[in-house]
C-alpha cells in the first residue's frame, strides 16, 4: 500500500501516484461514506479530501509553532514521512511494510531531483511549478502525471533490483581497453562529426556516453562542457530506464552466467524476487481517474486513443542539470543501440546562455527578499550586491533583448516597472518591507520567462538535431560495438541483485557521524568502512563527520550528493590534495572468526583501488 | 507566532476529542490534562488540537491508532483509545521505543492508582486528577540518567556494596509475609529503590509511586521538625485500593512455578545459561535459541520454558512496550536484583524535595478516600474506616455511572477488564514493604496481624542494616564506560554517572541510543560495533540482556580503512573481560 504526493500551501495536490492497494482502499473507505446510490467521488477528490487536514495542519505548525511534521507511524505500522520544499509539500506512505521512514524519505528526495531534472529553475517559483505540475489541460496533465509516475516506478523498481540505484554510485564496466577506445571514438569521430554539421540546428554536443543496462561503458565530455555531477548521471539514467526498461529475465540471466567460464566469477548471485508484474501494471492500465462527468469522460476516452501515439523517436527530452551557475537547460538524445545497450547525447541549446543571466537576477531577487524579510532596509537590503545602479541598467538591458527574442515579456515588463516604481522613485517605499511583494512578483516573471525560453512544449517541436545525423551516430556506434554487443550484455549482468539491509543500516550510522560499523545479524556479520585517500592512494586520517539532523537529506548521491559534501568539508584540511573516498559493505557467514573476516576486509581494500586506474569523467 | 518553552521541558497532554465535537466546542474543553500545567491555554490548544485532528485523519487513512508523531524539533508518542488522546513529547534523539515505553508506562500507572480513565474522570475533577497525573509524570522522569530513560527501567540499590545476606534477608522476609493467602506478591524497597521484588518489572514500578509518595509525606514531616510528631511513627502500615489488568492478576494468583518451589529459586532462572552470541551454529537464531538454551536446567518445567520463551509480539512488532511484554513471560518469583550504581538516589531525593509537596499532600488528604495512612496502633478503627470509605466509593461511582449514557461497548470491556486490589505498605523509616493482597485482607484482622507481626522485627533489622550500610563512593572510574541492561528484570547496570556526563560519557550515550534503537527494530541483531574518530562502542544483546561498552581514550588513530589493528575490535574480548567484575557475563 504505497502513495506519493505533492501538494500546495493551498491544500491542492499538485500530483500523486498510488499502487492498487491504496487506490482499493481509499475507495473503499468513500464506498462505506457514501449514500446508496450515490457515485464515487472522483479519485483525485477523494485523495485531495483525505489529506487536506494533514496538509492544512502542516502550513498551521509551521505558522504558529515553527516546526513541522517529519513523519507518523501508526500501530499497524503505516508510515507517512512528510517534507516541505519551500512552497511544495511532499507526503509519502507505506501500508505494506516494504518500505522504512528511511525509504520514504529517499523516495520524496528523488521525487523532488526528478522535479529539478524536467523543470529547472522553474521549481523555484511555487504558482509556477504549480502551473507545471498541474496543467489546466486534462490531457496535457494525464500525459504528464503518467511520465512522472513511470519515473517514479522505474526508480523504485532500480532500487530494488540494480544495486547501483542501492548505493546510488554510477557503475562501470570494467573492461580498459574497450573503454578506452570507445571514449576515443566518441571523441574524435562522433561528437565531432555531431558539431561540425551544419544539420545540427545550433545545438552543439557536450556530454556523449553509451549505457549497458545501468552501467557505463564509456563517457566522454567535450572541452567546453561544465561537469556533469554523479547525482545528474544518476538521474539521467532514471530517464534513460524509464524510455528502455531493461528486461532482466533471470532465467537467461543465470543461465548465461553458467555459460560464461570467466575464471575470475567467484560470487553467484542468489536470484533477485522477478520483476514484480504490480509495479509494471499502472503504464498499462487506464488511468485511474473516475470522471463523474460524461463529458470529461468522454475527454478521457478520446485521450486514451491520443495517447497512445507513437512518441516521436527522434525529439529529445528537455533535463536541466546543475552547474555551477545554475541548472542549465540541455536536450538528451537516447539512441537506442540494441536492446539493453544506448547511446546518450547531451547537448548544449541555443539561448541556453539566457539560463545564467535570468538566474543571476533570480539570485539576486531571492537574497532582497531575504533581506527585507530579516528587516534590513535602505542600502542594508542590497548589502553584498554590485551597485544597485548597475544591476538595474543590466536588468533593462537584459529585458529590452529578451522582448526582441520572440517570447511574451510583457508581464515581465510590468512587474519591473512596478519594482521601479516602488523602490527608486520618491513617492515609491525604496527598500522596506512594503517593497516584498513587487520582489517575489519579480522572482515569478524571471523564472517564466526562462520557461518560456526552455520548458520543452516552448521550445517547439523542431528544435532538434537533424533525424538523419541521430541515425548516422546510431549506425556508427553500432557498427563499432557489434562484435562487443554480447559479451557486453553479459557482463552487465554480472553480480548484480544483491539487496542489502546493511546498506541503509550504514547510511543510518553515517549520518549520525560513524564511519565503521559491524553488525552480527542471524547469520552474518556484516561490516561497513568509510575512508578517505589522497591521488596515490595513500590512505589519509580518519576525522569526525558531522552528524546530520533527522530531517535532511538522506545519505547518497542522487539526491543531495552527500558525498560531495562530505569531501568538501574533508577537503578543508587537505588543501593541497586531491582527496577521494570510498566505502566498502562485506558481508562474511557468522560462522567466520572476527579476525580472518576484517583481514579479508583490508585485503578487499587494498584490492578494490586496482581498477579504478581507468580513464573515466 | 508563540514561542514555546524549550523543549527539554516536554509536553504531556490527555485530550478527549468526544467533548469536541460540533463547530461550537471549544478545544480547551477537551484537554483533561496539560503538562506544564503553566503552559499558556491558547498553545495548549494549539496543540492538542493540531495533533488531535493530524492523528484522527492519519488513523482514519491507515485504519490504526497513531503511535508515534514526529516533527522536526521534537518527538510525540501517542496513544488512542476510546476518543482519548495521550501524548508525551521528548527530544528527537531519545529512541523512539523509550518514549513510547515511557507514555504506556504513564498511561498504566493512572489506571492503576484510579481504574479505567472513563471512570476517573467521573468520579474525580480534571484538577484532582491533575495533580495526580504530575505526580505520576515527575516520578517516570524524574531523577534519573539519560540511561533509565532510555531502557525505562527499575531503580535498584547498589548491591555492589551492600552484604549480600541483606538481599536474601529481603527475599525471606516477602516469602514470610506470602505464608498468609491473601498475599499475592510483595516487593521491599529502600529510599526509592528495589531491594527485592517478587513482582514482574511492570508493576514493581506501579508499586514505587505510592511508596516514593508516602516516603516524600515523612520526608516533609521530619524536614519540618514538627514536634508534635515526635513519637509519632516511622513505622506506619498504609492501604490503598489499586487495579490490575487481568493478566497481571492471573499471574500473581497463578503463578507458573510451585509456590513450594519458590524458595530454592533464588538463583533468577530467566537468564539463558548459554549465550546465543557466541554461539556459531547456523541454525541459532533467537526464536529457537530459548528451548535449546536451558535443557541441562535441573528443575526445568514445560510451564517453566514456555515462561521465558520471548513473547511472539516481539517478533513482529517494532514499536513494543518492553515492560508489557516482559510481563507476558515474567514469573512472580523471588529474585534478587542486580543493581545500579549509586549515582541516582540524590538525584531521586532533590527530585522529591523539589515536588511541591504541601500542596500534593494536602490534596492528597482531601481527596484520597481511598487510601489512609495509619498509624501501627490504630489499626482497629482504621479498618472500620477503610470499610465504610470503599463502601462510600462504591456508592460514589454507582451514582456517577447510572446518570450517563450506556456506554459504547469498547468502554465496558475496558472497564470490566480492570481488577480492584488492594496495596498493603508498612513502611519503617526508609525501608518500605510493599505487597499486593486481596481485598479481603484489609477487614480480615488476623490476617493483618499476623503479616504484621511476622515482618516487623525482620523490617528494623534490615533497615537498620541498610541505614549502616555507607551508601559507597563510586570507585574511581574505570578505564571504560558500561551499561548492562536487564531485559528481564528490566534493571541497569552502569558506571556513567548521572551528573558529571563528560564528553566520553556522551559518545557513549549516544552511541547507545542508536544501537537500542536499532536493537529494538532488529530482533536478529546480536552484536555491533560503530565508530567514529574519537570513540568505539560495542553493544550486545540476548534476548535477556543488552550490554553496551566504551573503552576510554581515543582509540588507536587509523585511516578508517579496514584494518585487523584497529583498537576498536577488541572491545569485545574487553568488555567480557572488565564486565565480569561488574556481574555481568558475556561468554
Amino acid at each position: 500500500m504505497k502513495c506519493l504526493l505533492l501538494a500546495n500551501e493551498s491544500a491542492e495536490v499538485l500530483f500523486y501516484w498510488t499502487d492498487t492497494e491504496f487506490e482499493q482502499r481509499v475507495q473503499e473507505q468513500y464506498g462505506v461514506s457514501q449514500e446508496e446510490g450515490e457515485r464515487l467521488p472522483a479519485f483525485e477528490d477523494s485523495i485531495n479530501t483525505l489529506f487536506a487536514p494533514i496538509i492544512i495542519s502542516c502550513s498551521t505548525m509551521v505558522d504558529r509553532l515553527g516546526d513541522n511534521y517529519t513523519s507518523f507511524s501508526t500501530e499497524n505500522n503505516h508510515i507517512y514521512v512528510l517534507h516541505q520544499f519551500e512552497e511544495c509539500l511532499y507526503i509519502a506512505v507505506n501500508g505494506d511494510g516494504d518500505e522504512t521512514e528511511e525509504d520514504l524519505k529517499r523516495k520524496i528526495f528523488v521525487m523532488k531531483k526528478l522535479t529539478e531534472i524536467m523543470f529547472g529553475m522553474v521549481t523555484f517559483s511555487g504558482a509556477l511549478l504549480r502551473k507545471e505540475l498541474r496543467p489546466q489541460d486534462t490531457e496535457q496533465r494525464n500525459r504528464l502525471w503518467k511520465k512522472l509516475r513511470s519515473l517514479l516506478e522505474t526508480y523504485s523498481r532500480l532500487r530494488e533490483n540494480d544495486q547501483s540505484f542501492l548505493v546510488e554510485a554510477v557503475e562501470r564496466l570494467i573492461h580498459p581497453t574497450l573503454c578506452e577506445q570507445c571514449i576515443e571514438f566518441l571523441e574524435r569521430r562522433l561528437v565531432q562529426q555531431i558539431n561540425s554539421n551544419m544539420d545540427r540546428m545550433g545545438e552543439e554536443v557536450l556530454h556523449a556516453f553509451i549505457l549497458v543496462h545501468t552501467k557505463l561503458l564509456a563517457f566522454y565530455s567535450s572541452r567546453n562542457a561544465s561537469n556533469l555531477y554523479s547525482s545528474d548521471l544518476l538521474a539521467l539514467i532514471i530517464l534513460v530506464q524509464d524510455l528502455y526498461p531493461s528486461k532482466i529475465n533471470l532465467d537467461e540471466t543465470s543461465e548465461e552466467l553458467e555459460s560464461s567460464s570467466v575464471p575470475e566469477v567467484f560470487y553467484t548471485p542468489e536470484p533477485s524476487p522477478p520483476e514484480r508484474e504490480s509495479v509494471r501494471q499502472r503504464g498499462d492500465s487506464p488511468p485511474v481517474f473516475q470522471f463523474v462527468d460524461p463529458d470529461v469522460q468522454m475527454a478521457e476516452d478520446s485521450l486514451q486513443t491520443l495517447e497512445a501515439p507513437t512518441p516521436d523517436p527522434s525529439a529529445p527530452s528537455r533535463v536541466f542539470l546543475e552547474s555551477k551557475e545554475c541548472p542549465m537547460p540541455h536536450s538528451m538524445y537516447c539512441l537506442p543501440l540494441w536492446p539493453g545497450i544506448t547511446l546518450v547525447l547531451l547537448t548544449k541549446i541555443p539561448n541556453s546562455h539566457v539560463a545564467t543571466s535570468v538566474c543571476y537576477f533570480l539570485e539576486a531577487f531571492v537574497k532582497l527578499e531575504k533581506r527585507l524579510c530579516e528587516g534590513h532596509e535602505g542600502a542594508a537590503a542590497m548589502r553584498g550586491q554590485p551597485s544597485v545602479q548597475e544591476q538595474r541598467s543590466r536588468l533593462e538591458k537584459l529585458i529590452k533583448t529578451w522582448a526582441g527574442m520572440d517570447i511574451q515579456t510583457s508581464q515581465l515588463q510590468n512587474a519591473w516597472t512596478d519594482f521601479k516604481n516602488k523602490a527608486f522613485s520618491r513617492s515609491g517605499s525604496g527598500f522596506t518591507r512594503d517593497l516584498l511583494p513587487s520582489c517575489r512578483n519579480m522572482k515569478t516573471q524571471l523564472c517564466g520567462v526562462y520557461r518560456q525560453f526552455f520548458a520543452a512544449e516552448c521550445m517547439g517541436s523542431s528544435q532538434r538535431l537533424a533525424p538523419h545525423l541521430q541515425e548516422r551516430a546510431l549506425s556508427m556506434v553500432q557498427e563499432k560495438l557489434m562484435d562487443w554487443k554480447d559479451f557486453l550484455l553479459v557482463k552487465s549482468k554480472r553480480n548484480i541483485t544483491m539487496v542489502w539491509s546493511l546498506v541503509a543500516t550504514a547510511q543510518r550510522y553515517l549520518q549520525k557521524g560513524y564511519a565503521t560499523v559491524t553488525l552480527r545479524d542471524g547469520d552474518y556479520f556484516y561490516c561497513y568502512f568509510l575512508w578517505f585517500e589522497n591521488e596515490t592512494g595513500y590512505k589519509l586520517e580518519v576525522i569526525d563527520i558531522p552528524s546530520s539532523p533527522d530531517d535532511g537529506a538522506p545519505v547518497g548521491m542522487l539526491t543531495c550528493d552527500y558525498y560531495r559534501k562530505l569531501l568538501r568539508y574533508y577537503s578543508k584540511k587537505h588543501q593541497n590534495e586531491v582527496v577521494k573516498c570510498y566505502e566498502l559493505f562485506t558481508v562474511h557467514l557468522g560462522v567466520i572468526p572476527n579476525e580472518y573476516i576484517l583481514q579479508h576486509c583490508s585485503q578487499l581494500a587494498r584490492k578494490l583501488w586496482e581498477p579504478t586506474r581507468i580513464p573515466l569523467l | 507566532k508563540i514561542t514555546l518553552p524549550p523543549l527539554t521541558n516536554s509536553f504531556f497532554f490527555l485530550y478527549d476529542s468526544s467533548k469536541v465535537q460540533e463547530e461550537v466546542d471549544l478545544t480547551r474543553d477537551g484537554i483533561y490534562y496539560f503538562s506544564p500545567e503553566d503552559t499558556p491555554i491558547d498553545q495548549q490548544e494549539l496543540l492538542c488540537g493540531q495533533l488531535a485532528g493530524v492523528c484522527r485523519c492519519v488513523s482514519e487513512l491507515s485504519s490504526s491508532p497513531v503511535r508515534l508523531l514526529h516533527l522536526r524539533k521534537s518527538k510525540y508518542a501517542v496513544r488512542m483509545k476510546d476518543k482519548f488522546l495521550w501524548a508525551l513529547s521528548c527530544v528527537v534523539d531519545i529512541p523512539d521505543v523509550s518514549v513510547c515505553d515511557l507514555l504506556d508506562q504513564l498511561i498504566a500507572l493512572f489506571c492503576f492508582y484510579n481504574g479505567p480513565v472513563r471512570q476517573s474522570y467521573q468520579l474525580y475533577s480534571k484538577q484532582e486528577l491533575a495533580l495526580r497525573w504530575a505526580r505520576y509524570l515527575c516520578h517516570l522522569q524524574g531523577g534519573s540518567t539519560e540511561l533509565h530513560h532510555i531502557f525505562s527501567c527499575l531503580r535498584t540499590i547498589d548491591s555492589t556494596h551492600i552484604d549480600p545476606l541483606l538481599l536474601l534477608k529481603a527475599a525471606l522476609i516477602l516469602q514470610a509475609c506470602q505464608r498468609c493467602p491473601l498475599v499475592l506478591a510483595g516487593c521491599i524497597l529502600y529510599r526509592g529503590r528495589v531491594v527485592s521484588t517478587q513482582m514482574p518489572p511492570a508493576l514493581t514500578v506501579k508499586v514505587m509511586v505510592y511508596e516514593t509518595q508516602t516516603y516524600s509525606q515523612d520526608f516533609q514531616v521530619t524536614a519540618n521538625g514538627l514536634s508534635s510528631l515526635v513519637g509519632s511513627p516511622f513505622s506506619s502500615t498504609a492501604t490503598t485500593q489499586v487495579f490490575l489488568m487481568p493478566t497481571e492478576l492471573h499471574m500473581l494468583r497463578c503463578p507458573p512455578v510451585d509456590r513450594a518451589c519458590r524458595s530454592h529459586c533464588n538463583q533468577p532462572p530467566c537468564q539463558p545459561s548459554r549465550s546465543r552470541l557466541l554461539s556459531r551454529t547456523l541454525s541459532d537464531t533467537p526464536t529457537t535459541d530459548t528451548d535449546s538454551s536451558m535443557p541441562s536446567s535441573p528443575r526445568s518445567s514445560l510451564s517453566d520454558e514456555l515462561c521465558f520463551s520471548p513473547s511472539p509480539s516481539r517478533v513482529n512488532t517494532p514499536i513494543h512496550s518492553n515492560l508489557m511484554n516482559q510481563s507476558e513471560y515474567f514469573t512472580p518469583d523471588s529474585h534478587v536484583h542486580s543493581t545500579s550504581n549509586g549515582t541516582n538516589l540524590c538525584a531521586v531525593e532533590e527530585h522529591l524535595a523539589g515536588l511541591n509537596i504541601n500542596q500534593i499532600k494536602s490534596e492528597e488528604n482531601k481527596l484520597d478516600a481511598n487510601n489512609h495512612v495509619t498509624n501501627k496502633n490504630g489499626n482497629g478503627e482504621t479498618e472500620e474506616e477503610a470499610k465504610t470509605k470503599s463502601k462510600q466509593i462504591n456508592r460514589k461511582l454507582k451514582e456517577k455511572n447510572e446518570p450517563t449514557n450506556t456506554p459504547s461497548p469498547h468502554e465496558t470491556l475496558e472497564d470490566t477488564s480492570l481488577v480492584p486490589l488492594v496495596l498493603y505498605q508498612h513502611r519503617v523509616k526508609g525501608l518500605v514493604l510493599a505487597l499486593l493482597v486481596e481485598p479481603e485482607f484489609i477487614t480480615d484482622h488476623s490476617a493483618r496481624e499476623e503479616v504484621h507481626h511476622s515482618s516487623l522485627a525482620s523490617l528494623n533489622g534490615l533497615e537498620a542494616h541498610l541505614r549502616n550500610t555507607s551508601p559507597g563512593t563510586p570507585g574511581p572510574p574505570g578505564p571504560y564506560t558500561f551499561a548492562h541492561y536487564d531485559c528481564i528484570q528490566n534493571t541497569l547496570t552502569t558506571n556513567v554517572c548521572g551528573r558529571s556526563v563528560g564528553p566520553q560519557d556522551q559518545a557513549f550515550v549516544k552511541a547507545t541510543k542508536l544501537v537500542h534503537s536499532h536493537f529494538s527494530r532488529l530482533d536478529t541483531l546480536q552484536e555491533a560495533i560503530v565508530r567514529n574518530a574519537s570513540s568505539a562502542v560495542y553493544g550486545t544483546r540476548t534476548t535477556a540482556q543488552e550490554t553496551y561498552f566504551l573503552q576510554q581514550g581515543t582509540p588507536v588513530r587509523n585511516s578508517g580503512s579496514p584494518d585487523p589493528q584497529d583498537s576498536a575490535f577488541s572491545l569485545p574480548r574487553k568488555a567480557r573481560l572488565r564486565l565480569l567484575k561488574h556481574g555481568v557475563n558475556l561468554l
